[in-house]
């Protein structure tokens, strides 16, 4: 419904005086706070606001016929679609064109008959018509506005490539809902050219196409489709003789009904097969195939394993990126009168584990030197006084340009040991040591498990701190930006974090040895230093590949990767800045959009991305490998039939075909008559709204 | 000597009055003070439901606790025997406090809320559960789940400290909640739900019984201030829903005998339908003394006592 003068509605605002009178005049009560209205509401009650409701009733006549009078002077008129006028019927058609351009569709000749199944389509549309083109893996692209110029039809579609991504029908679906539910044509008609993987469709998504839309589906797939592809690979990784050699292990399946016998499988590195051997594979049935391990070459080295093509060669390849072994560097510092085997613990936990190896050096506060602070990622002072003078302004900026500092509190923390440029490292002041050796010794009670460094351990029977006995610690006055991540059974903070420039302070407040407490002989305190190493460093893995459809963020990567390439992670003065361009693997050259930490990039294509600092060197480039989802390589497949009766309205209500001519000045004027109705109603009610308040007024006296 | 009350306890098992509970901060000994007062005045052993009968020996078997290990035996034989007993091992005892808007209500301004009331009576069991060497756990929970403490022998102060801590939500709802703390039993359990069941009966019941699988032990106290099952309002004025601040205009008098029959019907209507499934119901009013869900909580746990 449209109005011809619709200028006149603005005379609604009058409506707002009565409304506003009423509620500035509504009676003001008390106020009693009840738990739940449940049986409240349920018993009919005599109370002021009935009264009001009968009054309500009056107002709403008022408003009504107001409203009324106002929409007949707007003029309204109807506008229909489809109208029986002439005997002539109305055919034309809004057609949605689901292109599915997953890498399944690289099977065979699917694509190329996909191509030409909707070239067909386009090829079949009227004068009136109009058709969409929307290709789609995970996610839909609607290709052109809707049109009937096949011209530019076709060379959208010429435009169309196959993507990396899996398939996902119901986004598709709904956005060619969307398409028809806008559209004003008489017939509605989605074509769905796809291989209808099972995949794609879980049965559970609520789409519906609009009433009287009809699904159309192409379907391409082969009943006896037979498809290998590499789904992972393992990297073990070992040191012989000194050097670190790797043995890649690939795992392959074949979804297919017969056996796949002799497929060759061939490890390249670099540019290099390095071998080359064969495997047979049951039908629906997994197999892996190890190669013989290999020397690490030097830096950044790029793999894959690839299968012998078959009709589906897009899954039959998987890269990888392989770096040396990652390490940590990790400085403790001791006071110069240290206990014997203060940090022994510290350095037994650290030297155990890989992945990254971490690498700890314990140094006196009295033997520092600056070079003891080169490369480290971590810097532990282990209840020693935080270092005066240069050292302790080389420790500051280190922390400031995102370097990690872990201060251990214990008999020698005292206040006097903090002060300088190190007086602010700490979230507050240090207290005078609390003794809870005498009663009941204290316990962690509290402990964030939403923060990384308790993340590990917040499932059902992942640890328990519980059994750790703490009988001395020292109380931290917390101020400014610090978040207490643990705390003992009486409330007082544990352990804390503050942020510090680009750097992270990580505070205990009781030793890391058996001194004050017994944290050190629990199971816990392995992976708890672990993660809080890993956290206060900053640390995040080297992933050897991505899968297509992740985003990644270019400057971490980025980091990563340089550091990868020399062996220990990144230290703080190496982490990167300015802008990246990522050349994808075709060829494209890609902007990473700009995001609050870094730089974003999704990544969609197979292969390897090339990371390249703007303005850097050619040689600069570091690599990202990005693999196919490999729940796309099952082609299993569903009825067509089960999806059309999925997303077909059970009880079509197909409107009547209509005219596509121009209505006649009868037929015009007949529709704008609404406006004597209004007219009409809104007497009518003024009449009822008149005889009600004269007899109201007289109940009233 | 005195005589036995309708419970079955002596009058002096009687607890202080809740708001003079109230006054004491420490959790813990406020637990101490009701539990250990409770078992006094019922003249029962403190070690209830914790046989220690000998049952039978079986072989040794590498990850067994070498403490349980029977040496006599071993002396005899040359040969490894592990002694078992009844029960040795107890039952897992975890509260589930539902901490919606709706359980912050009290009638009067010095009274306690259903909130806290709910608090000690979850402190109170968990301490007496504690002490019986049961594994305890806590959660709380409004329209998701806030806080969930898994069953365990060393969390009773954990349990403490979080119980300490526990604040109102927002709206609470029962189903989704309890749904999410149901993946989370995996051995048999005896679950104590503290709320104040403002939902339909049937959907009640129905979130609790998603937590009867695995053999569960399920008991609902229903805790209710003395308002809500009284409704001793005598002036018109406007009623706000505490979760959904809703407001309705009230006129007391009939209104107020048909709003205690409703409540009682519901009441009636959880009792049969709990009956029904098995499920230990109770009502609790919050002016009342604690001890009365110490006994049904006692009563349950003797009942599994004999469970090996």
């Amino acid at each position: 419904m449209s109005f011809l003068a619709p200028l006149f509605l603005a005379g609604l605002a009058a409506l707002a005086v009565p409304i506003f009178v009423h509620l500035i005049n509504r009676e003001r009560k008390e106020i009693t706070e009840f738990p739940s209205l449940m049986f409240v509401q349920r018993i009919p009650y005599r109370s002021v606001r009935r009264q009001k409701i009968r009054n309500w009733l009056l107002f709403a006549m008022r408003c009504l016929a107001l409203t009324m009078l106002i929409a007949a002077f707007a003029r309204p008129f109807i506008e229909r679609r489809m109208a029986l006028a002439g005997g002539g019927i109305d055919t034309s058609r809004e057609v949605v064109v689901l292109l599915d351009r997953s890498y399944s569709m690289g099977y065979g000749d699917h694509w190329t008959r996909a191509i030409e199944a909707a070239r067909s389509t386009i090829a079949g549309l009227g004068g009136n018509d109009r058709l969409t083109l929307v290709a789609f893996a995970e996610t839909p692209t609607a290709l052109n506005q809707r049109t009937a110029d096949q011209g530019s039809l076709r060379a959208s579609l010429d435009a169309v490539k196959l993507s990396s991504r899996g398939t996902r029908y119901a986004p598709a679906l709904k956005l060619a809902a969307r398409i028809l539910d806008e559209s004003g044509l008489a017939r509605r008609e989605v074509v769905l050219i796809s291989d209808f993987q099972k995949v794609g469709w879980d049965g559970h998504e609520e789409v519906l196409l609009p009433p009287g839309a009809s699904l159309t589906p192409v379907d391409l797939s082969e009943s006896s489709a037979s498809n290998v592809a590499v789904t992972t690979v393992e990297l073990h990784r070992a040191m012989v003789a000194g050097r670190e050699r790797v043995t890649v292990t690939a795992r392959l399946t074949n979804t297919g009904e017969k056996a796949a016998n002799n497929v060759s499988v061939a490890l390249s590195l670099g540019e290099r097969e390095v071998e080359k051997r064969s495997i047979t594979i049951a039908p629906n049935n997994a197999g892996t195939m190890t190669f013989a391990s290999v020397a690490l070459p030097e830096g950044l080295t790029r793999g894959h394993v690839t299968a012998a093509a078959d009709a589906l060669p897009a899954d039959n390849r998987f890269n990888f990126l392989l770096a040396p072994e990652q390490t940590l560097s990790v400085l403790i510092i001791e006071p110069s009168d240290a206990r014997s085997a203060q940090s022994l613990y510290l350095s037994r936990a650290l030297a155990i584990g890989e992945n990254p190896v971490v690498r700890a050096v314990v140094r006196r506060s009295s033997a520092l030197s600056f070079g003891d602070l080169a490369g480290r990622s971590l810097v532990v002072l282990n209840d020693a006084p935080f270092p005066g003078g240069d050292m302790g302004g080389r420790i500051r900026t280190f922390v400031e340009q995102g370097g990690g500092l872990l201060v251990i509190l214990g008999q020698n923390s005292t206040p006097s040991s903090f002060t300088g440029v190190g007086a602010d490292l700490l979230p507050g002041p240090v207290g005078t040591i609390v003794d809870r050796g005498t009663d009941r010794a204290a316990s962690l009670a509290s402990l964030e498990y939403a923060h990384p460094i308790f993340e590990l351990f917040s499932g059902p029977r992942s640890g328990d701190f519980s059994a750790a006995r703490f009988y001395r610690y020292r109380p931290l006055q917390l101020s400014g930006a610090a978040g207490v991540i643990a705390r003992y059974d009486d409330g007082a903070p544990a352990v804390i974090e503050k942020p510090l420039g680009a750097g992270k302070v990580i505070v205990m407040t009781s030793t890391a040895d058996l001194f004050w407490n017994t944290l050190a002989v629990q199971p816990v305190f392995l992976p708890f230093l672990h993660q809080t190493v890993r956290y206060a460093s900053s640390y995040t893995d080297l992933r050897p590949w991505h899968t297509a459809g992740q985003v990644l963020e270019v400057r971490k990567a980025a980091e990563r990767l340089a550091g990868a390439g020399s062996g220990p992670a990144p230290a703080p003065s190496s982490r990167e800045t300015g802008s990246y361009v990522v050349e994808s693997p075709s060829g494209e050259a890609l902007r990473p959009t700009a995001a609050d930490d870094g730089h974003l990039i999704e990544l969609d294509e197979q292969g390897f991305y090339e990371l390249r600092r703007v303005g850097a060197a050619t040689g600069a480039s570091r690599a990202v490998a990005v693999n196919l989802d490999v729940a796309e390589s099952n082609l299993s497949r569903i009825d067509p039939q089960e999806l059309v009766a999925a997303v077909t309205p059970k009880t079509g209500n197909v409107p009547s075909a209509g005219t596509g001519e121009p209505p006649t000045p009868e037929e015009q004027e007949g529709r704008q008559t609404l406006w004597w109705y209004l007219l009409a109603g809104a007497a009518l009610l003024l009449g009822a709204e008149t005889i009600l308040s004269n007899r109201l007024s007289r109940a009233a006296r | 000597m005195n005589a036995l009350d309708a419970r079955g306890t002596t009058p002096g098992a009687r607890f202080v009055d809740p708001h003079v509970l109230a006054r004491i901060s420490s959790l813990e000994l406020l637990a101490r003070v009701v539990v250990e007062g409770f078992i006094n005045g019922l003249h029962r052993s403190p070690n209830l439901g914790a046989s220690m009968d000998f049952a039978e020996h079986r072989a040794y078997m590498p990850g067994d606790d070498i403490r349980r290990i029977d040496w006599r035996l071993y002396a005899r034989s040359d040969r490894y025997f592990i002694k078992e007993f009844e029960a040795d091992t107890n039952a897992n005892f975890s509260v589930l406090v539902d901490v919606s808007k709706s359980m912050s209500f009290s009638s009067r301004k010095d009274g306690m809320s259903k909130l806290d009331y709910a608090r000690y009576i979850a402190a109170c069991l968990i301490y007496f559960s504690s002490k019986q060497r049961d594994r305890v756990g806590f959660a709380s929970f409004s329209e998701d789940i806030i806080t969930y403490v898994p069953p365990s022998a060393k969390h009773l102060t954990v349990i403490l400290h979080e119980l300490d801590r526990m604040k109102v939500g927002v709206r609470g709802t029962l189903g989704p909640p309890l749904r999410k703390l149901s993946e989370s039993f995996r051995r048999r359990s005896i679950i104590c739900l503290i709320s104040d069941l403002y939902e339909d009966p049937p959907s009640i019941v129905e979130a609790i019984n998603q937590l009867r699988g695995k053999g569960n032990d399920i008991m609902v106290m229903h805790v209710l201030d003395p308002a809500e099952i009284e409704f001793p309002y005598d002036d018109p004025s406007n009623f706000q829903d505490l979760e959904s601040d809703e407001r309705i205009p009230v006129v007391p008098g009939q209104f107020s005998e048909k709003y205690r029959a409703l409540i009682q019907q519901h009441i009636a209507s959880l009792g049969k339908l709990f009956g029904e499934s098995g499920v230990d119901y109770a009502v609790f009013d919050t002016s009342n003394p604690l001890d009365d869900a110490l006994f049904r909580f006692l009563a349950k746990r003797q009942q599994l006592s004999r469970v090996r």
